[in-house]
């Protein structure tokens, strides 16, 4: 037990002593955070960017312009931005990705509209975004829904407003009659429409509604990023394995009275130990910088100990397999990278199909990030204890069968 | 009293056999050379006293402690000095040497007096809190030969500890590794250094091909080659023109021959214009001729010498 002592406190004071790479790979985290937070907007899907739309009016009549204003008129306003451009110049803007959609209004559009032809609005959407085109689509579609059916309804008023457009006058007395026949036309029509005997009530299950409404973007991000991270900062303390082998250092512990099971427990607690400091780095970090709330700090500081216990445990595991720091250096990054992509730290999980997903509950990311959103939001560390659980035992096994195979090869790898 | 005992000892690394049944003993206090070209066996031999490696048959005795069923406690009584800077180099000379001594179980009391004594000895004291990675090679040399030395072991492996240092820094190490054998510390020297072999220890083991071939004092060894005076000719030679000569001389032993170069062991006052007349009657040019006093050299030529392995 004195000699893991010794064993992890030179290790400790050598990382301190040359901390470079740790604290390099414990700003990334924290600078990726600070991008995502930048481009995509801290306060998540509340700030999401206005819809870009161009406009053509080849028309250029009463009914064109009514269309192309009522795009930006009430709460529209704040979801589209519409900027009015000739034909070429609109394609050419959709093409550098300046606007996520192009509508074109063609000519004789206000012409068959007074006559209650059939006639199209023509939208050209923006292939490289995903989303907003979609709301361009989705908002147009409505329109020309309330449009065709306000068409229907006041087909009288709307031939007289025709005329006196035709005429280019727009006489006090008939406007008042008109605006009596539209009162009277609505009055009308409101029988039938209102109260509506059905109505629509949204309910969200709760778990979605959390997810969705109360963490900002940097409370899913620096969880993400930290956990691929931190696997690669416990591999820092077992690479040192590979490099002492190679000093000799390794050899003279391994003459001395310390056993090689003390040596690679002292690798273990080591890893887990700065991990933890590096989480908690993070996690403050997070806090002061980001506003990020974590959660009850005591089972905060719980989930920060267990999810260490495991990626040490982890990592000790993979070097059982690994006996030079060029497989290493090809194992852990393919591995790392690996999880982390299918664990949620490079995409969130809930954009993957249901099948990857179950390959994404095998990672240690996926219940690393799982478990710090379910405390983010304000659950009990009931919630999770099952995952900790799992956590422990998992470092526990993990450990134990890579401190029994590195321990073998270390012998053979020494005597060689 | 004997501090290291080996009987039989023998490795083999798949069809190879890197020690072949040796068998010797050191006594307590004693500093034992190890010489041996490369590939003779050393390394095999010092790993497996240092527990690192398991010997297929054979046994080491430590202190009277058998390696295989003590080996935690004779560990304690170890120490290594390798051929490479074993040690920390981010850490500073004193957290280096005070890790070393915590690991081998020295208190801390003792530790500290230790660390200071073996500082002002290498005259490094006054530098110990620098990193070990700002220190020159020969001041790395002397902390890594203090931390082997740190426990005051009483068996201490030592592989090639002055290689590639001045000679301020390699007197220095002497001084220290005298030291300690005459405080009782035996010591088990690998070096390639023949002089420094020669100058050093009580006694030399000279290896090769998994076998010792020779072990006693500078003077037994001598014997070997006996009081003849050692002669290397250089000339215009093939290796079969010397070897004919060679053959015919009765008074010259053959320590070592290649294309232009010939070693012999010879009575040069008496012998050498005889022999020089036989390379001229074959009209062989010489280019030159030098004649020493038997020394280790020689000793280690004879024995281990390529013509002689043949």
């Amino acid at each position: 037990m004195k000699n893991l002592f010794h064993l992890v406190r030179k290790d400790f004071v050598r990382k301190w002593e040359n901390p470079v790479v740790i604290l390099g790979f414990l700003l990334i985290p924290f600078v990726f955070t600070l991008i995502f937070g930048f481009v995509f907007g801290a306060e998540g899907e509340d700030t999401l960017p206005r819809v870009k739309i161009l406009t053509v009016d080849k028309d250029k009549s009463f009914i064109s312009e009514l269309v192309l204003r009522a795009l930006t008129q009430g709460d529209l306003n704040e979801l589209i931005e519409m900027e009015q451009v000739e034909e070429e110049e609109g394609y050419r803007l959709l093409d550098r990705g300046n606007a996520s959609a192009l509508l074109i209004v063609p000519k004789n559009f206000g012409q068959s509209v007074w006559d209650g032809e059939q006639t199209e609005l023509l939208l050209v959407k923006n292939p490289s975004e995903q989303f907003l085109p979609q709301i361009a689509e989705e908002v147009l579609d409505t329109l020309t829904l309330i449009l065709s059916s306000l068409r229907h309804i006041f087909t009288d008023e709307l031939n007289t407003i025709r005329e006196f457009d035709e005429l280019d006058k727009f006489p006090d007395e008939a406007i008042s009659t008109l605006s009596i026949k539209v009162k009277n036309r609505i009055e009308a029509v409101s029988k039938y429409v209102f109260p509506p005997i059905i109505s629509l009530k949204q309910k969200t299950l709760s778990e979605e509604k959390g997810e969705g409404s109360d963490l900002s973007i940097y409370s899913y991000i620096l969880p993400a990023i930290a956990m691929m991270f931190l696997l690669f900062i416990c591999n820092t303390v077992f690479e040192d394995i590979l490099r002492e082998k190679e000093t000799g250092t390794l050899t003279r512990i391994r003459i001395s009275p310390a056993s090689m099971t003390e040596y690679i427990w002292s690798k273990i607690v080591t890893s887990a130990l700065i991990g933890i400091i590096c989480t908690a780095a993070l996690i403050i970090l997070g806090n002061i910088f980001f506003s990020i709330s974590w959660g009850n700090p005591g089972d905060v500081a719980l989930l920060v100990l267990c999810l260490n216990i495991l990626i040490a445990g982890f990592i000790a595991f993979l070097y059982a397999f690994i006996r030079t720091e060029r497989q290493a250096g090809a194992l852990l990054t393919t591995v790392i990278l690996l999880m982390s992509m299918l664990g949620g730290s490079m995409i969130p999980v809930e954009n993957f199909p249901p099948v990857i997903v179950n390959f994404s509950k095998l990672t240690l990311n996926y219940w690393g990030i799982t478990a710090f959103k379910i405390l983010m939001r304000g659950e009990s560390l009931a919630a999770i204890f099952p995952i900790l659980i799992c956590m422990v035992l998992a470092g526990i096994v993990f450990s134990v069968i890579g401190s029994f195979f590195l321990n073998n090869n270390l012998k053979k790898g020494i005597a060689q | 009293m004997r501090m290291l005992q080996i009987e039989h000892l023998t490795k083999s690394f798949e069809k190879t056999k890197a020690v072949d049944d040796i068998s010797f003993e050191v006594k307590v206090g004693e500093i034992l050379g190890f010489l041996g070209p490369n590939g003779a066996g050393k390394t095999t031999t010092i790993s497996m006293i240092a527990g690192l490696l398991k010997p297929d048959s054979g046994k080491i005795l430590i202190d009277s402690l058998d390696l295989d069923r003590d080996l935690r406690k004779v560990k304690r009584l170890m120490g290594v000095v390798p051929q490479d800077m074993a040690f920390y180099e981010e850490l500073t000379a004193k957290e280096n040497l005070l890790f070393w001594g915590k690991l081998q179980g020295v208190r801390k009391k003792d530790l500290d007096e230790r660390v200071e004594y073996y500082l002002k000895k290498t005259g490094l004291l006054g530098r110990e809190n620098e990193a070990l990675k700002k220190y020159s090679g020969g001041m790395k040399r002397r902390i890594n030969l203090i931390i082997g030395l740190i426990h005051q072991p009483k068996l201490l492996l030592l592989d090639e500890p002055t290689i590639g240092i001045d000679i301020q820094t390699k007197l220095n190490i002497y001084e220290i590794i005298k030291e300690a054998s005459a405080n009782g510390t035996t010591i088990l020297y690998t070096t390639h250094n023949l002089q420094e072999a020669e100058e050093l220890c009580d006694r030399i083991a000279i290896m090769d091909l998994g076998k010792i071939l020779a072990l006693g004092t500078f003077n037994e060894l001598i014997q070997i080659v006996g009081e003849k005076d050692i002669v290397i000719i250089t000339g215009k030679f093939s290796i079969d023109q010397a070897r004919s000569i060679i053959s015919g001389f009765e008074q010259a032993a053959l320590l070592s021959l290649e294309e232009g170069k010939i070693v012999l062991s010879l009575e040069a006052s008496k012998n050498i214009s005889i022999l020089l007349e036989e390379f001229f009657k074959k009209e062989i040019t010489i280019d030159d001729v030098s004649i020493k006093q038997p020394n280790l050299e020689s000793v280690f030529l004879k024995l281990t010498g390529k013509e002689l392995r043949e």
